[in-house]
């Protein structure tokens, strides 16, 4: 009987600042390994065939589709979710200024968009139009028509460069606090 | 009891008002941003099993035998079910028209692709669709009808053998003096248009989790469903269960516009979780059962449309000619899809006579489901682009044949051909606003030289109605014939003196606990923060319906207000007690109860209810003690419809006038929308953001709609659009920006004068855009009549057909 079994491997993988290892079968989706194992249930699954954008999280700081990829892949690596970008309640700039701005209704692609735009707000911190557009144009939102969801982008960026930050900077520093001794998650 | 409800601001127990009319902040927004919505998909109950379904892979088949006792035998696996138990322990799905339905799982033969056919539970949805594996299905093709045509053939193979066609319904309604119309008509415009099947397609597909207690055989279904009361008496009738043993509890849903439906799903999870001991079941429908055979599936019509014209432009007379495939059944109520269009049948225009020739048949695709604007945007699509038709035959400009057509704004409220009654309006207004909003003659001016230049540049301008604020007599003529839809919410005030609003609906986008926050801020002078909304299910909620047909904004701020009030007057009985005075000398003002001839004679209303709370003792004998009240808001005045399918259905009707520059590149056929304006009125906006947030939403789904998105099917009813690379959805490249205005004229019928303004630009950007690319093209003599406007037809229709 065991060895009809998918046969498990170890993984060990940071996830928001935190190192966890677990045994998982090899055909475990990132995405799956997050919401099912980790109970990191703000990472979406919109699709299931890497189109949609919802499941967006980092990895190693970069965007990527946590459906069609394989947690096993993700080992030795650090991966980021939305549950990060809040601080003790505080709101993370991109956070608040989706909220600002109405760049969400059913807010069930937001997070994908959130992490979308951390990425590119990290890498460019005043993005041009066609910047913009190509990050968000990864990304498919069903309720809004976009506009406000630009707005929230363009407003956050800004506010992130007055306040001479990156958005995952930002992220840093209660992150290590998460992963100390005793830390919350 | 609507006399109980304030009708207009200035009714509002406060000195100004501070919250409602405002672009509050939403109160579900933190919660969502920071992803701790409890979407269905993170419900883990304990002993949870997970449901995965094995679907027909043909469109017309009947199954000669099922051998599932491999997967039976998986370890993980603890039930298997298939047709012959759903046929033994269910009764078929309730439909509309009735009698098109069949049970969850096919029985005995399949009706189209995706229809599912054998369930599995198991400990993970790993192992369930490893089961599915497992198991055979001996399938015998049987012959297919693949479209609405074939459907009509005299050798058509039969759906339902029992009904002898496939004709689900046929019907011809005439209102007013039509045939007078036409023969005395100067000019008679018509033209034949297809819009191919779209739909909802939210980006949380459908889920829930079922138990079925063998205890007490109480049936518990969490999931996301748009209105879990009329889904629940659904699966209390199909489950053979009382309805107060059937309890729905909805979370939150990622959108819905219409197709969040799983009627199916529950009844398969509830059969499950019997076989399985009671055990929980999952089902998460993944993307490609949702683009399959999900609720997200509507409008496969062929039209014909013919106005009759006086030679000054005044249309005189209309004939709606509709082929509606409506797929392998009814269940999923896609037909109350083409009766919504009598809530609005003859747009802004005041055409006295029309006529309606309706026939909707079953074929072998998906089965329709509703979606946003529920059958009157494809309707409003064919009505203008041939108005435009016959402006160009009269050689008069678009928007001054529509002038001549409007119902005038001294009209309302003013009653339409097709039976409803439309409350308030004023369409010149509107078209003037955004003739000047757009500087109009200048992007005719520029419209006609890039045109002299050869270049196909286009401007479409389309006004609409959108029918707000539904009423199941609406839908009389599918077989929905009930009227009355309520919408309840309970107010209380604890002993903190907090305020809490119990209500029977979940969230999906449209910002209705927010607005429910305002309107009771305002009523007792408090902030939005300061009230809790709380969801309660099926079974414990007051009489609820919940978000559906344009009516929830104005369904809750009248329940809202009715609570208010209820409880305004119960407090004021209390402080008139305690202030020592009579009941009907204390009125409520900015939170206080207060003697009228004595204002400085006032207690917070929190001192009241703590008192009612705490000192019960002191109160008169016949007293409640209860500082909470309930109302029940239902449209008012709503009449059965009669033999001609007329009713005072939809309460509000907004109005929306939409300019689109567009240019069709020859070379490749795609469409590059260059300019948007629109004017809309939806009465007071009582939320103007969230109102703002609904429109644009509507754009980017007509823009999907009139380019981009359809379902193909193959000649042997093969669904090809399996996936979002098939299925095309609009992204951040495709919507464009919108210049945006507002009229209020608000509704006499309504709290506060709102309208219903959900659906909104759905109504009118499809109609717009093809409007657009039809004046770009009309140089060439050549129409596009098909929808989407894909760049293989534009392409096909300028090579195959121009020079």
């Amino acid at each position: 009987m065991d060895e009809d079994k998918p046969a498990r491997v170890a993984v060990t993988v940071t996830v928001n600042g935190r190192r966890l290892s677990a045994e998982l079968e090899p055909r475990t989706t990132l995405a799956d390994f997050l919401r099912v194992d980790l109970g990191l249930t703000g990472t979406h699954l919109g699709c299931e065939h890497g189109v949609c954008g919802a499941c967006t999280v980092l990895l190693d700081g970069r965007a990527v589709r946590s459906c069609i990829m394989l947690a096993v892949q993700a080992a030795g690596h650090e991966v980021t979710t939305i549950e990060a970008l809040a601080n003790e309640g505080e709101l993370h700039p991109l956070q608040q200024a989706f909220v600002d701005k109405h760049g969400l209704q059913c807010g069930f692609c937001t997070p994908g968009f959130i992490m979308a735009a951390a990425e590119l707000l990290e890498r460019d911190p005043d993005p041009t139009e066609q910047a913009l557009l190509e990050t968000l144009g990864g990304q498919v939102c069903r309720c809004t028509g976009y506009e406000a969801i630009i707005e929230s982008v363009r407003d956050a960026a800004e506010k992130l460069r007055q306040q001479g930050v990156g958005p995952l900077e930002l992220l840093a520093a209660a992150l290590e606090k998460n992963a100390a001794p005793g830390g919350g998650e | 009891m609507s006399g109980s409800i304030p009708n207009s601001l200035e009714e509002l127990p406060v000195s100004e008002i501070r919250w409602i009319g405002k672009g509050v902040e939403r109160l579900e927004d933190p919660s969502l941003v920071t992803g701790r919505t409890e979407f269905i998909d993170n419900v883990v109950l304990p002993g949870m099993l997970h449901c995965a379904i094995l679907r027909s892979p043909y469109a017309h088949a009947r199954i000669v035998s099922i051998d599932s006792s491999a997967a039976e035998e998986m370890e993980g696996v603890y039930a298997v079910i298939t047709g012959s138990d759903a046929a033994r322990l269910t009764n078929p799905a309730t439909t509309a028209p009735e009698g098109w339905g069949g049970y969850c799982l096919a029985h005995e033969k399949t009706r189209f692709v995706g229809e599912p056919v054998v369930a599995v539970a198991a400990t993970n949805r790993y192992l369930a669709e490893d089961a599915l594996e497992l198991i055979i299905v001996e399938y015998e093709e049987l012959p297919v009808v693949a479209n609405a045509q074939a459907a009509l053939a005299a050798d058509a193979a039969l759906l339902f053998e029992e009904h002898g066609s496939n004709v689900m319904l046929q019907r011809k309604f005439t209102w007013g003096e039509v045939d007078e119309a036409f023969d005395q008509a100067d000019l008679v415009v018509s033209d034949d248009y297809r819009w191919n099947r779209l739909g909802a397609n939210p980006m949380e597909t459908f889920g829930c989790v079922v138990d079925w207690n063998p205890a007490d055989d109480m049936l518990t279904c969490r999931g996301s469903f748009q209105s879990q009361s009329h889904m629940g008496l659904a699966r209390s009738l199909v489950l053979g269960l009382p309805s107060n043993q059937v309890r729905m509890i909805s979370h939150p849903h990622g959108g819905s516009f219409g197709g969040k439906g799983g009627f199916r799903g529950v009844d398969i999870c509830a059969l499950l979780s019997k076989a399985a001991s009671g055990r929980p079941v999952k089902w998460m429908e993944d993307r490609l059962e949702y683009l399959l055979a999900g609720a997200g599936q509507s409008w496969d019509r062929e039209y014909r449309l013919q106005l009759a014209l006086k030679k000054d432009g005044t249309v005189t007379g209309l004939r709606v000619k509709l082929l509606d495939d409506m797929g392998g059944t009814a269940e999923a109520f896609g037909a109350v899809s083409a009766a919504k269009p009598l809530a609005a049948f003859t747009g802004c225009y005041a055409i006295q006579a029309a006529e309606y020739d309706l026939t909707l048949v079953a074929t072998n695709k998906i089965p329709q489901s509703p979606y946003r604007g529920m059958g009157p945007p494809p309707h409003n699509w064919v009505l203008e682009q041939t108005m435009d038709k016959a402006a160009r035959e009269l050689g008069l400009d678009p928007a001054e044949i529509r002038r001549r057509n409007y119902i005038p704004a001294d009209a309302f409220p003013y009653t339409i051909a097709s039976g409803n009654e439309y409350d308030s309006g004023n369409y010149e207004a509107a078209l003037d606003e955004l003739l000047n909003m757009a500087d109009y003659e200048r992007l005719c001016a520029e419209r006609d030289s890039a045109q002299a230049e050869g270049r196909l540049l286009g401007l479409g301008l389309a006004n609409t109605i959108e029918p707000g604020v539904f009423d199941w007599n609406a839908y009389a003529i599918v077989g929905l014939e009930s009227t009355g839809v309520p919408e309840g919410i309970t107010v209380a005030i604890d002993v903190m003196g907090r305020i809490t609003a119990r209500l029977g609906f979940s969230l999906e986008g449209q910002g209705q606990y927010t607005l429910v926050a305002q309107v009771l801020a305002d009523y007792f002078a408090v902030t939005p923060a300061d009230v809790s909304i709380v969801y309660q299910d099926s079974l414990s909620a007051p009489p609820h319906f919940g978000p559906g047909g344009s009516r929830l904004g104005v369904a809750i701020t009248g329940a809202a207000l009715g609570a208010a009030r209820l409880l305004e007057r119960k407090l004021a009985r209390v402080a008139a007690v305690l202030l020592q005075c009579g009941p009907d000398d204390v009125e409520l003002m900015d939170g206080f109860l207060r003697v009228r001839a004595m204002p400085e004679a006032r207690m917070h209303f929190a001192e009241v209810a703590g008192a009612m709370l705490a000192r019960s003792d002191l109160l008169p004998e016949d007293s409640d003690p209860q500082p909470q009240a309930t109302y029940v808001w239902t449209a008012p005045g709503r009449t059965p419809a009669d033999e001609q399918g007329r009713a005072k259905s939809y309460l509000t009707a907004a109005n929306a006038c939409h300019l689109v520059k567009v240019e069709v590149d020859r070379d490749t056929g795609t469409v590059d929308i260059l300019g948007y304006w629109l004017v809309d009125d939806c009465g007071t906006r009582l939320n103007p953001v969230t109102v703002e947030g609904q429109t644009m939403g509507g754009i980017a789904q007509g823009v999907g709609a009139a380019l981009l998105e359809e379902y193909v099917y193959d000649e042997s009813a093969q669904p090809l659009t399996s996936s979002f690379m098939d299925y095309l959805l609009p992204s951040v490249y495709e919507v464009p920006r919108v210049e945006k205005k507002a009229l209020t004229t608000p509704s006499p019928f309504t709290p506060l004068g709102a309208k219903g303004c959900g659906e909104g630009a759905m109504h009118t950007t499809p109609a717009a855009i093809m409007c657009a690319i039809n004046d770009a093209l009309s140089p060439l003599g050549l129409s596009a009549r098909e929808v989407p406007a894909s760049p293989r037809r534009l392409w096909k229709l300028l090579h195959e057909n121009a020079d």
